[in-house]
């Protein structure tokens, strides 16, 4: 019930942002309404049918919330950013694919050659959703170039029904995990590597959390690579996590960069003085975004450590931290550069009030969540079901 | 009801959160007081916890799950209660003298008590919880709480230079804990201190991790180089970061390490190092320095590196010479930053080049610092003294002669800094630019409130019995250390131990009277003018020792020393990551984005030949 009311929560957040801060036409409604509508129905489906062992309806759910995505980038207009959105439909048509054909090769009875090609086939389509390291490629386009609140609900809503999907494909074919756990690990640690040093290449800050988006999912995917409740409660918090904080994060940056009239990098300069709101909604991202206690990400994080740990004994924690290590990097210094410190900036877009104020309201609710994680994980939501299989 | 346990860690967050929903109706200094009440009920709270651990109980408590399979738990014994009263005792002192420290703040004052009272709330919850995950969520938020302190002037580029160095510092090395937490659970099964399952899964591995996190905590060298950084703070911060809360928290995991599982002799070595090497670095470090509250930094350093020697050296007499020692640190340490402060607050400026001869004008603040100063340096009659002479007693009995040495060289360095520091200060000539007329004695309950402390600095000092019995005692032997420790007033032992440092003393002032009586024999000339030809007429300044010219002395002396500072090797690790990053960025653009579909292809090559031959 509490992980519902996080989702209407978040949705509810980006929508009254979108309606302060216009992202979009009509269509973008419509479009966005249609994708979290589909990612929410794909949700409530897994769950109803866990028992069945049906994911079919879910998954196309969940394929048509994609395809929403992919047109309200395309609602922009702009050149840029309908390049972004073919190259977002060139990843998303053949992942697809391949999950649905993936999916229907494995049959229980399989050959095992036939279940390994339905596992490259699945892989493969995933890393393409997901934008795993290395075919990220659609991914730092539509930050760049979409509204901040379209890039929200891809790497929130639309990633959580995606993480959902993969989580039931955990339940349901175990073997794929367990046989090939050296593969899934091995995937999971190039994307955490690869997203966070990416990131840390960044200059513009869209693309830098584009790029710390996939080393979060890359996290998350080992989490549910760890299994057990531990690990599969990590990934189904850190999902949630992820979500309201990349919501945080790029509403702050949006609201930044209406400001300044132009993109946020590492060379802007004390926005906290001209922003305070944005900025302290920033930074509760951020801190709950790399797992520092009591920010809310850390419930999962300490979770997947554990389930990390049992299943990959101290070497696989230690490569965990040395990338949480990176994480707080990446993020104190795109905190200090470019919110903290004397202003320089000349801020003069129009003040929005309610785009702040939804994005408060979040930042209360995952400050609140940090602070009693209890709240959530006493009783498992739909998601946190989906996941664990309670 | 609510469990006695929990009383001080809910009345400081009960009190955050009254502090927040009343932030529109409440004044800056009602703030104040609110904040200031509800360290001096916590206080009152442990007070009572006191009266039962003092007599070798453990207080216990459960307040439900904080999440799911984790239970806030709280063991309360000896050592507990010793690191909750030195946070809210010290604390509660240094909120009183926030009150006026804090009024003319234009804005955050509720943010600012708001993560004072979270900070003390944390601090009482870490040494109190037996839950390890939830002691790493308390040292977390404690650092979270001081990075956002620290950074209180956000749009100063100073504040919040120091601010992202204690984050980044603090929280790396707390790694180390939640690393050695996660493994402990690995292979115990519980997150329980107290389980006997805990002991044999403390490898020394772990405890190498969980030293890593105190050092950090702690300003243990090499990981002590965010202190001095973290000044650009208000004073209150400092204080509270320095003396009684932040840098402690390092030293109760340490010692909690005793109760926890076996302590091996090579920890223990290791730990003697990094003590030594931490208080000869600390102080030299200090004697640079013309920045009041960075000379107070170092000198933090250099204290905390006697403090974790004591402990190291795992004795009866040493574990307890620790632990008075941390105790009597937070009490001095606490009084000269709030001595510094209300010296900054009143001229404007901490620069020991500029100021001077403020001891006329500001006579209760310059008594209150000689008392701390002399504290600090062990002057006979002060809680410095009993502390040295317990750790120096504990050292000799245990044969540890180079760390009697280097104790004892730090001891003179101490005294030579804080020399310093008081007569470029308080006696001596002002700088030009310091307007004398406008120094006053600053508000009368920030007076108190280092008064209080320097009075206790005093008092703790001629008679020790009063914080030893009820206090450290009960904390050692919670750590299954024996107490026969016999001290007379002033702190001179006559038990166990005594006869070492009695022989030790009494040849340090067999010494001190055979350079008198030489002195004496010699005839000595008091000191005079000497007439030095300068070319021509005589040059209009250089009269006079100042600040800048120990300074100046010192680098020149202890260069060596300084290239042992760690923050160069700090910055190539940052660039060898950032050029990395950089690096793997440009192969990423001219490959995996500028070609997605040859990227693909051989992703699913690489991805089919995994899959079929792992």
């Amino acid at each position: 019930m509490t992980e519902l009311i996080v989702l209407s929560c978040l949705i509810a957040g980006i929508g009254l942002y979108a309606w302060s801060v216009p992202q979009g036409s009509r269509s973008w409604w419509l479009l966005a309404g249609a994708t979290a509508g589909l990612v929410l129905a794909a949700i409530a489906v897994s769950n109803s049918v866990r028992s069945t062992g049906d994911s079919w309806t879910a998954a196309i759910l969940l394929d048509l919330a994609e395809l929403a995505a992919v047109a309200l980038v395309w609602t922009r207009a702009t050149d840029e950013s309908g390049r972004a959105a073919r190259r977002y439909l060139g990843a998303i048509v053949p992942a697809i694919a391949c999950t649905l054909i993936g999916g229907g090769l494995l049959q229980s009875g399989a050959p095992p050659a036939v279940e390994k090609l339905a596992l490259c086939l699945l892989v493969f389509g995933f890393a393409l959703k997901l934008a795993w390291i290395p075919l990220y490629f659609w991914l730092p386009d539509v930050a760049a170039h979409a509204p901040v609140m379209t890039t929200a609900l891809i790497v929130s809503v639309v990633d959580i029904g995606t993480l959902t999907e993969l989580a039931g494909l955990r339940a349901r074919a175990p073997q794929l995990f367990d046989d090939h756990a050296a593969v899934w690990t091995a995937i999971a640690l190039l994307s955490m590597y690869g997203g966070v040093l990416l990131a840390l290449a960044q200059r513009e800050l869209k693309r830098m959390l584009a790029f710390s988006t996939i080393g979060d999912v890359g996290l998350l995917v080992l989490g549910l690579v760890a299994g057990g409740a531990t690990g599969l409660s990590g990934a189904s918090i850190g999902a949630l996590n992820h979500a309201l904080s990349k919501v945080l994060l790029f509403g702050a940056v949006g609201l930044a960069e209406r400001g300044l009239g132009r993109s946020v990098t590492l060379d802007t300069r004390g926005l906290a003085a001209r922003l305070p709101v944005p900025a302290a909604v920033f930074v509760i991202g951020a801190l709950g975004f790399i797992g520092v206690p009591p920010g809310f990400g850390f419930g999962a994080y300490w979770r997947i450590y554990l389930a990390a740990a049992n299943y990959g004994g101290p070497a696989l924690l230690g490569a965990l931290l040395v990338v949480a290590v990176l994480d707080l990097f990446c993020y104190a210094r795109a905190i200090h550069c470019t919110w903290l410190g004397p202003a320089r900036d000349a801020v003069t877009g129009v003040p929005a009030t309610l785009a702040p104020a939804a994005l408060v309201a979040l930042a209360v609710l995952m400050i609140g969540l940090g602070l009693y994680p209890g709240v959530l994980t006493a009783v498992p939501g739909p998601v946190l079901a989906v996941v664990t299989g309670r | 009801m609510i469990d006695l346990a929990l009383v001080p860690t809910a009345v400081l967050l009960a009190a955050a959160v009254l502090e927040l929903a009343l932030a529109r109706w409440l004044s800056r200094a009602a703030k104040g007081w609110l904040a200031c009440s509800a360290a001096a009920a916590a206080a009152a709270g442990v007070l009572a916890l006191a009266r039962r651990t003092g007599h070798g109980e453990v207080v216990t408590a459960a307040g439900g799950n904080w999440d799911a399979g984790v239970p806030v738990a709280y063991h309360v014994d000896g050592l507990s209660v010793m690191f909750m009263l030195m946070g809210t005792v010290i604390g509660g002192a240094i909120l009183l003298y926030s009150v006026r420290y804090m009024e003319h703040e234009a804005e955050g004052t509720t943010r600012f008590y708001v993560l004072m009272l979270s900070f003390i709330g944390g601090f009482t919850l870490l040494v109190g919880t037996s839950n390890l995950l939830l002691v790493y969520v308390a040292w977390e938020a404690m650092g979270l709480c001081s990075y956002f302190l620290v950074g209180f002037w956000y749009r100063q580029q100073a504040s919040v230079d120091g601010a992202r160095k204690v984050l980044i510092i603090t929280h790396v090395g707390g790694y180390g804990l939640l690393a050695a937490i996660v493994m402990l659970f690995v292979r115990s099964g519980t997150f329980d201190w107290t389980d006997p399952a805990m002991a044999t899964a403390l490898s020394g591995g772990l405890v190498a991790l969980l030293l890593v996190a105190a050092m950090a905590k702690s300003v243990l060298y090499p990981l002590h180089t965010w202190i001095p950084e973290a000044m650009n703070a208000p004073t209150p911060v400092s204080g509270l970061l320095h003396s009684a809360c932040y840098v402690k928290c390092g030293v109760y995991l340490i010692a909690r390490l005793y109760s926890i599982g076996p302590w091996h002799d090579v920890f223990g070595d290791a730990l003697l190092l990094v003590g030594c090497v931490t208080m000869l670095v600390g102080a030299v470090f200090a004697v640079a320095q013309t920045d009041l509250k960075k000379l107070l930094a170092f000198s933090t350093v250099s204290q905390l590196g006697y403090i974790v020697t004591g402990l190291a050296l795992g004795t009866d007499l040493g574990v307890a010479a620790g632990l008075y020692y941390a105790a009597s640190h937070g009490l001095f340490k606490g009084t000269l930053f709030l001595c510094a402060g209300a010296v900054q607050h009143t001229t404007g400026t901490r620069d020991m080049r500029t100021l001077g001869g403020i001891a006329a004008r500001m006579p209760v603040t310059t008594a209150v610092w000689l008392v701390a100063a002399a504290a600090i340096v062990g002057v006979p009659g002060t809680t410095g003294f009993v502390a040295k002479w317990l750790l120096f007693g504990a050292a000799l009995e245990a044969r540890q002669v180079v760390v009697v040495a280097v104790a004892w060289i730090v001891s003179l360095v101490t005294v030579f800094y804080f020399l310093k520091a008081t007569i470029s200060v308080f006696y001596g000539a002002p700088g030009p630019e310091l307007r004398t007329d406008d120094i006053r004695e600053v508000a009368p309950s920030m007076r108190v409130g280092m008064g209080v402390l320097g009075t206790a600095c005093l008092v703790f000092g001629v008679a020790p019995q009063l914080l030893m019995q009820p206090v450290v005692a009960p904390a050692v032997r919670s750590l299954g250390f024996d107490w026969n420790i016999q001290l007379t007033w002033l702190g001179v032992m006559t038990g166990a131990g005594a006869a070492a440092v009695t022989a030790g003393g009494g040849a340090v002032i067999a010494a001190a009277a055979l350079g008198g009586l030489v002195f004496g024999l010699v005839h000595a000339s008091p000191a005079r003018a000497v007439a030095v030809f300068s070319g021509g007429d005589p040059l209009p300044s250089g009269d006079a020792l100042g600040a800048v010219d120990f300074a100046e002395m010192a680098q020149t002396a202890f260069t060596p020393v300084y290239s042992l500072d760690p923050d160069p090797l700090y910055i190539r690790i940052w660039h060898a990551i950032r050029d990395t990053a950089v690096g793997l960025g440009t192969v990423a653009r001219a490959t995996a984005e500028d070609h997605p579909v040859a990227t693909a292809a051989v992703s699913i090559a690489i991805l089919c030949g995994g899959v079929w031959l792992l």
